[in-house]
Order: C-alpha cells, then structure tokens, then sequence
C-alpha cells in the first residue's frame, strides 16, 4: 500500500477508496539514512572516499539504498553524513535525487558531531524531523524489498497496542552459510511465532553453542522460535517516539537485502547484482539515468557500456560487467569481474574475481584473483594479485611483482593513520600525507621496482598482525560447515560422560561427604560456631535428601579424615592423635546433635572402626580417639563396650579389637562401669 | 529394562500404564516406520484443568517442571528436549544442531506420554550401557542430543580417550549400536537422483540417528500420574466412552437400580449393583459398584468409588470420595477429598478439605 503511496499520490488524491473511508490515508513516509559506517572497516579505501560512495557494479552504494527507498514508496530521505560529508553531498546534488521530479526529497544533513547512529537518532528526535514510521538503513544496504507488507503489520500493531512496538526489522530467510550471510553479523533470533515478536537476539560469530536466558520461556508463549535462518537487513521500521520495549519482525523470502559491512560482503553483494539477484536493480536498469551507466545486456550476464572495445582473442566468460570508454587487449579472459569506466586492460591479462574501479591501468600478462583494484591504480606488467588483495587509489605495483593473499597497499602511510586518530572529522590528513610520500619513499620489495604505496599493515608488522589485518578489511571467510561442527561435537563428547559419571543414587552420599568436608573446613578457618555447622549440615541433609545413619557414618568419617588432609599422608598416630583431638573438642557439640539414640551410638563407631581399618598405620590410636569421644560425653560406655563385643565382626575387625591398647582401654571402661555400678548399688 | 533386550527381536513399543489416550496408534508407528526412525514418540498439549482439584489450594500449574521440547517446520522431527530442572539460568542450543534445522521451535507446553517406538538397536544398547537408568529423563535427551553428532567424530573422540586409557564402559555409544542398513547405504551410490526429498531424506543426509515425534492436536490423552489428572480423566472418559470405546454398553449398568425419579446425566456412569434412591440427580459423575445412594442427593462433578454410602438429602459437588466411605445425613461437601472407610458425620460441612485416615496419607 504505501509502496503504491508515491504513484497514488501523483493520480490524485484517490487513496480515499480504500477499505475503510473512514481511516486517514497514511502520512507519506520518510526515511533516515546514516551514510555513515561509524566504523573503520572499509580502512584505508574509505580514506580516499566514503564508504557510501564507493562503487558497486560501477553504482556508488548509496545510491542503491536510495533507489530502494523511493521504489518502497519513501516521499521524504534524511541523509546524515559525517565523515566526507562534502563528497557525500556532491555526489547527491548530482544526482537525479536532487532534481525536482524526484520523488523522494533528499535532504541531506552534516554533522561532524556524529559519533553513531545513536547521535543521529537523536539529532533526528531533536529537530522533530520525522512526523511517523519511518525507515531507518544505513547506506550500505542493497535491497529490493518491498515494505509495504511490513509497514502494514507495523501500524496495525502499533494502532492495536499503543507504545509497545517500538520497531520492526525486516529479515530476509536465507539457509545457513549461504554467501550474503555475512559471518561477522550473523544472528540467531528467538521469536514467539504467533505475534512475530523478537524475543532474543544475538550474534553467532565465535560461538559453538547459544545460550538463551529462561526469561524468555516465562511469559505464556506457547512456542518460541529459534531461527539460524535469516539475513539481517539491516532495515527496520521504527516508530518516530521510543515508548515501548518490544521489537518485533517481518521476514521475507523472494526480496533481496544485503549490509556491505565488509569487503567479503561487498564481493557478494556484488556478484549478486551481476547474477540479476537484486532486480530490478540491475546494472542494464541504469537506475541512476546517469548518461556513462548505459550497459547493454547479453546472455550469461554480460554487462557492457557505451565504447567498449575487446581486443582480439578475448573472452568474456561471465557474469562481467564492463564500464564505459574502457579498453581492453587480447588473448585477456575475463570472468566474475566488474571493471570500472575508462580502464585499460594490457594483453594476456587474467581476471578472475577481480573488481577494478574506474581508469584503473592494466598491463600486460597481469593475473588479478578476487581482489579489489581502486581508482586510477596501476597494476605493471606480470604482476601477480592473489586473492583478497586491496590496492587503494593511485596506487602503482609491478612490473613482475607477486603480492600474497590479502596484501593491501594504500598511498597513505599506515604511520599516519595513528596520528589520524580523529578520522570522523580530520580531511586536512590528505594534505599533510602528500609532503610524507616524499619524505619516506616506499619500499620496492613491497610494490615492485616502479612502484607507489605502502604496505598496509600494523606497525610491527608481525605476520599475526597481516592476517589480523586481512581479518578486518575482508571480514572473516566462510568456513567449511562441517568443520565447525565436529569441533563442536568433539567438545559435546568430551563433556559428556563426565557430566553423568555414575548413577545418580550413588553420588548423592559423595556430593553430601564433600560438602561436609567442606563446611567442616569453613568452619575452622573461619570459627563458625557449632550451632551453625548444624544448621548447615542439616540444609545438606535434606539437600541431598540423606539419611540419618548416612549423615553419622559421614561425619564420622570426614572429621577423623580431617587430619589426614591437613598433613601429608605419611602420618604416624603420635601426631594424628594430637591434632585430632582438639578438632573433636571443638565439635561435639555438632557430634551430640546427631548420636542420641542408640543406635546412633553404634553407627558412629562402626564408622570410626572402618575408618581405622582403612587407615593400617593410624590403628594404635583408635584408643585414644574412643577416649577422647568417651572424655566428650560423645560416646556412651555402654555403647563403646556393646560395640566391642559385636560378635558378627569381619576378620579385620577382630584383628582391629586385638589392639592392646584398645584392649587395655576397654578393660579400663569395664572397671569403671562396675565401679560406677557398685557406687549405684551402695 | 534388561530382560527386554532378551525377550524382544524386534523393533517396540514401550508405554506406560497410565496412560489414557484415543490417540491413533499407527501415527507414532507410521512415523517411525516412513522415517525408519531411531525412536517416536507421542506427545501432547497439556490441560488447562478444567475444575479446581478437590482439597488444593488454588489451581495448580498444568505441568511442574516444563520439558522444552524443539521440534523441526514439520512438527515431527524431535531436535531437542530438556527439562527445566536440568537447566540452570539459560537454554542452550549447539551450533550443528541450528546448522542443519535452522528453524527450531521451541514448544513448552506439552506432556510427554511415555509412548515410544524403539529400535531394537536401542533396546540392546539400553542393556549394555547401565548407567542409563531412566528411559524418559535419560535415554531419550541422550538420543535427541545425539542426532548431531556424526558418528566419525565419535569415533574419533573414542580414540582420544583411549590414549588417555580411560576408555570405559559410559563411553559405550549409540552409534556402535546402530545398525546401518546396507540397502540404505547402497541406495545413494546407486540412485541417480540422491537428493531425495521426502520422508527418508534425513536417512540420505547423514543423520542416523533420528527422533520423531507425533504431537496431538486434538483428541484425548491423558498421563494419570497425578489426582487431579485422575479426576481430570475421570471427566473426560465418560464423554468420550460412548462414541469410542463401547457404544453397546450403556452408561448405567443394567444390575443398577435407580429409582425413577432420579436424574441421571447423559454423561454419568452408575456402576453394577449400586442402588440410587428418589429424587437424586447425579451429573458428570462416576459412580462405582455396589454403591447405596439414598433419596434426594446432589452429585455433582464427583468420583464415588466402590461401595460407598451417601445418606439422604446429602449435596456433593466436585469431590473424589473412596472405597467404603459413609456419608451421613444432610452432609455438605465441596470440593473435598474423602480418604477411603471414612465417615462423615451427619450435616457434616466440608468445603476444599483433606479427609483421609491419619494412617493413610494420600499424595495429591
């Protein structure tokens, strides 16, 4: 409906027969345009030219973005330039957007202020420009995407519920890996699927495995929808007053719509527009009604403008497109490749991937593979660009010269570019290089004996760093799927059986003996007191949902464990009997809340009979230790001689009571009991 | 589960015996025979109890401890399952999962059956590997997770544990287990067309293992593992029991005598033996055997078990009331729970109560 907006608008005042007579016909709809990256991802080609400006299929970019605005139906553009604002706003007084039949007013405003698009934002709030919806995009979006459906669903929604919906994204549906998915911006969107609401949004570079917050599951949506499958295109719609806290979005499945965010995307976008992807805006189209933009259109895509000549014995293979007044030698085979205006192309040159700017020279036997070739460089005869080379403007290499992968020479010194710091607002650096270039020569290994540039690199120019480097400009490849997934499922498989050793029955009592350990430790370092240790050992209790035998033998066994832990294992039972004893002192109190019954009783010695028989060196102190329970009150007589007499004793545990010292203790209890008795008896 | 592996030959169907449902079965099995599935399952949209639950406080949600259940744009491939209480702050989602289904939809609000279709292949996998002792909570997320690990990496990653010699039984995998079938493996060398769509693509593509499952929209389904659940079939079943189950058996059973001026609901079941007096009217109720139920009584919206007694002018509206219970003269209940050999005391007014036995605690 608002695509048709514009047309409408020219026959009349017709809109009236919609529908509803009632409803007002929309306002016209405007559009913010950042036509800036606010980054520096484009460095150094957008030292020499904005981002926006640079050329896609011999368009600049932001023209692009403009043809998309109008044909959606935009009446009204804010163009927000910052950086090379007055290259901006040439190039657009230029242009028929600028003319008075246009029928999407430009309007262009500069700032060096701009720091983000935030700052636009609020600039944009601050002089109230927008008077409803309207489009935000940046000018790097390639898209011929029809809003209409989306602008609809927006207002309905925002008429249904007022100040919820602040904005609407539009997302292209596009399967994982596939080329215009750029890796640095990809996303993973959780969306509850009957509303269309973005619930969770996040980037997937780097990650194996994505986390979604449980707040997400909360509400009373009944399916949320975990989608790898979209492009952001990085266009939405927003709302003019941000009210609400809900975002929500539309995807589109037939449309195109792409972000240049770096130069991997620009070679995507790229070949795209040559395959016909983005149509209508394709190359043949001449959307921009630029006189030098006339190509003509023949079968495998091949593009060419107005006074091409192609030597003998060349071959225009596909998908190529060929800039006006360009010339190019023979026996020269050309594919995948986008050449700018009034080029020069030697003989015997191979171009394969390559995208070269307008009067870019070429010598002879020059192989370019997927690299991009700025203004007016030269490239001299025998050079070889391997892939993902960059030569900025004016810049000059060969004769025979190799550059590696991802070499990228720019006029401008990578010294200065420090110094450069504020490279928003700071034009004058142009100048000040000039005297530079004298000053320091440039090196001939790095650009050939005729060469002009420098290799553009960090300033120790480690090897790490030129793939760093590489990184940034070129933005990370795409990796081969299936790779990816193995180190994920490698790491899955490592965690697993770990993450479920054992039976779940049998950890309980070992996760509890551990935590004892652990509460009994705190509680000595830090002198919490008894009662508290109760507390908290009771919590882990039922934690761990233990039993009350389990909970003695525990104890018992931790606490007689203690000392062990604290000295090497080497211990004789002259020092453990020392340091045992004043950590028994310190906790029976915690021993008395647990051993009442009798049974309690037998079970803390039995646990204390096990610990000694696993402990061979340590038994002759298993006397001392039941005197020092007994001296506590811990452990009744009765009990300790009740325990004694066990009949149904394993071998070892009889052993264990032929302990002479033990024997002798026993014997020392029995006379005292039999004192005690008579005493009771007198 | 052992003693299966030894008693079956073949592919199974394990269920569970609570389970309530009129859901076609060859759904889940059609599912697992056209996808040549590793394991299908039958789920379904959990209830909104439709009454309060007799002697609760306040509504209770649907299901405890939420599964989220991520199945594929289709709705039958199962990519992902876990339990709430498994999770601690977030949902985790792998990266090869999204890679091959890049739409997941992640659903919350379903109840497992316990029906599944299992391979033999699991069967004798779940007899070797000890460790797994749950089929629910255990073996099944172990399979859904496994559907995106491809077998070669796991091979790998047994090789790596056994230089570090820590091969041990809980690195038994499911993949060792699975039996490829060698039509299957012949098929894409042979055919021309090996992009298959259809319902053996996924055997095409890779994944071996593979889970599916068959979500219920409509119909009946009930897991009886919890009283208000029970109540909630008792509910439904009588609606339905006509129609489906045994439509020549009335829903008053013939031995039953009911005095005629009784009102009887067309969707109440009196069982055998059981004696209704005059002016009684019983609605959505089920009524058991050998029951005595005097004159002019209001039962409404309630389960009376066997032989229970209800005096007159008695008025009982959502209740459950066990064997053997006596309720007095005049007695007014609503929404109670009355444990089984009770007895109410006559004009006894009960509403949202527990009555049971002290020696006898039911679990609700």
């Amino acid at each position: 409906m608002a695509a048709r907006g514009s047309g409408r608008r020219g026959a009349g005042s017709g809109g009236a027969r919609g529908p509803d007579p009632q409803e007002e016909p929309p306002p016209p709809l405007q559009a913010v345009l950042g036509a800036d990256s606010f980054n520096r991802r484009f460095f150094p080609i957008s030292k020499d030219r904005p981002r926006v400006l640079l050329p896609l299929a011999n368009v600049a970019m932001i023209d692009y973005t403009l043809e998309f605005l109008t044909a959606t139906g935009v009446e009204e553009t804010f163009v927000f330039c910052c950086w090379k604002s007055v290259e901006i706003k040439e190039h657009l007084l230029k242009s028929k957007w600028c003319r008075r039949t246009s029928p999407n007013k430009v309007r262009i405003m500069t700032s060096d202020l701009y720091r983000s698009l935030g700052d636009v934002l609020r600039d944009v709030d601050a002089k109230s420009l927008v008077r409803s919806d309207f489009l935000l995009v940046s000018g790097d979006v390639v898209s011929n995407i029809n809003v209409s459906a989306a602008l609809e669903e927006h207002r309905k929604r925002r008429k249904l519920e007022k100040n919820v919906s602040v904005m609407t994204m539009i997302f292209k549906a596009s399967s994982p890996g596939h080329h215009a998915r750029c890796q640095e911006d990809d996303i993973i969107l959780a969306m509850d699927s009957t509303t269309n609401r973005v619930l969770h949004y996040q980037r997937t570079q780097g990650l194996k495995r994505f986390r979604f917050p449980m707040s997400l599951f909360q509400s009373n949506i009944e399916t949320v929808e975990v989608r790898h499958d979209l492009l952001d295109c990085h266009i939405s719609i927003c709302a003019p007053q941000v009210l609400g806290n809900q975002i929500h979005m539309h995807v589109t499945t037939e449309e195109y719509g792409a972000r240049v965010s770096n130069l991997l995307m620009y070679e995507a976008v790229c070949s795209d527009i040559i395959r016909r992807w983005v149509y209508p805006l394709t190359p043949e189209m001449n959307f921009t009604d630029d006189a030098t933009q006339s190509y003509t259109h023949s079968k495998h895509n091949i593009y060419r403008g107005a006074e091409v000549s192609l030597g003998q014995g060349s071959v225009l293979d596909e998908n190529v497109l060929i800039g006006q007044g360009t010339v190019i030698g023979s026996n020269c085979s050309i594919t995948n490749s986008v050449i700018g205006q009034n080029c020069k192309i030697g003989d015997d040159v191979i171009l394969d991937g390559a995208f070269l700017w307008n009067g870019v020279h070429v010598a002879d036997r020059v192989k370019i593979q997927q690299s991009i070739v700025c203004d007016e460089a030269e490239v001299k005869e025998g050079a070889i660009l391997n892939p993902h080379c960059v030569l900025t403007s004016q810049v000059v290499v060969g004769p025979d010269i190799v550059l590696l992968e991802g070499t990228v020479i720019s006029l401008h010194s990578p010294d200065e570019e420090e110094e450069d710091d504020d490279e928003f607002s700071d034009d004058s650096g142009v100048n000040k290089e000039e005297s530079k270039v004298k000053l320091k020569g440039y090196n001939k290994a790095e650009v050939g004996s005729e060469g002009r540039g420098y290799l553009w690199k960090a300033a120790d120019g480690s090897e790490a760093d030129e793939e760093e480097q590489r990184q940034s400009l070129w933005g990370p490849t795409l990796n081969p799927e299936q790779e990816s997934e193995s180190e994920s499922d490698l790491s899955q498989d490592s965690e697993q059986p770990d993450s479920r050793a054992a039976s779940p029955q049998l950890d309980d009592v070992k996760v509890f003996q551990n935590e004892v350990l652990g509460t009994l430790q705190r509680g000595e370092e830090e002198n919490i007191s008894c009662d508290n240790l109760v507390l908290e050992i009771n919590s882990l209790k039922y934690a761990y949902n233990i039993g009350l035998k389990e909970v003695m033998q525990v104890l018992s066994k931790v606490v007689l464990e203690f000392p062990l832990q604290q000295l090497d294992k080497g211990l004789d039972s002259q020092h453990y009997c020392v340091m045992l004893i004043p950590l028994l002192k310190n906790w029976s109190p915690v021993f008395k809340n647990y051993i009442k019954r009798a049974s309690d009783h037998l079970d803390a010695l039995s646990a204390i009979e096990e610990f000694f028989l696993e402990h061979d060196g340590l038994r002759t102190s298993i006397a001392k230790v039941l005197m020092t329970f007994y001296q506590l009150e811990i452990l009744a007589e009765e009990m300790i001689l009740c325990w004694f007499s066990q009949r149904d004793t394993s071998e070892k545990g009889r052993q264990l009571r032929k302990n002479q010292q033990l024997q002798k203790f026993i014997q020392w209890l029995e006379e005292a009991e039999e004192e005690s008795s008579e005493g009771d008896q007198d | 589960m052992e003693p299966l592996s030894t008693v079956s030959q073949t592919d199974v169907l394990v269920l569970s015996c609570d389970l309530i449902t009129d859901v076609a079965l060859h759904e889940v099995v059609d599912l697992f025979r056209a996808h040549d599935a590793t394991v299908s399952m039958l789920m379904k949209k959990a209830h909104e109890p439709t009454e309060m639950i007799p002697g609760q406080k306040g509504k209770k949600k649907p299901v405890e401890q939420r599964d989220f259940i991520g199945v594929d744009d289709t709705g039958k491939r199962l990519l992902f399952m876990a339990n709430e209480a498994d999770l601690d702050e977030e949902l985790v989602i792998k990266r090869s999962l999204l890679q091959k289904h890049p739409r997941v939809h992640l659903r919350t609000g379903l109840v497992d059956a316990h029906l599944y279709c299992l391979k033999k292949y699991v069967v004798d996998f779940l007899a070797e590997n000890r460790s797994l002792t749950s089929l629910r909570s255990e073996l099944i997320p172990y399979l859904v997770r496994k559907q995106f690990s491809s077998a070669a990496c796991v091979r790998q990653g047994r090789d790596s544990k056994e230089q570090d010699q820590k091969k041990d039984e809980k690195s038994l995998d499911i993949y060792s287990f699975v039996k490829g079938d060698s039509l299957l493996e012949l098929a894409p060398d042979k055919s021309c067309w090996n992009n298959l769509r259809g319902d053996m693509s996924e055997a095409f593509h890779g994944g071996r293992v593979r889970c599916y499952v068959h979500i219920m929209t409509e119909g009946l389904c009930y897991r009886v593992n919890t009283l208000g659940l029970y109540i909630e079939a008792n509910r439904q079943v009588p609606k339905l029991l006509p129609a489906l189950l045994c439509p020549e058996e009335p829903l008053v059973h013939a031995s039953a005598q009911v005095a005629d001026r009784t009102l009887v609901g067309s969707d109440s079941i009196i069982g055998p033996s059981t004696q209704v007096g005059e002016k009684t009217s019983i609605k959505h109720s089920v009524i058991g055997t050998t029951c005595t139920i005097k004159d002019r009584v209001k039962i409404t919206n309630c389960i009376i078990m066997n032989s229970v007694t209800i005096e007159d002018g008695c008025s009982l509206q959502n209740c459950l009331i066990c064997h053997n219970a006596v309720i007095e003269k005049g007695a007014d209940l609503r929404d109670c729970l009355i444990g089984s050999g009770q007895r109410l005391e006559p004009k006894a007014k009960h509403l949202n109560e527990v009555i049971v036995g002290s020696e006898q605690l039911m679990e609700i």
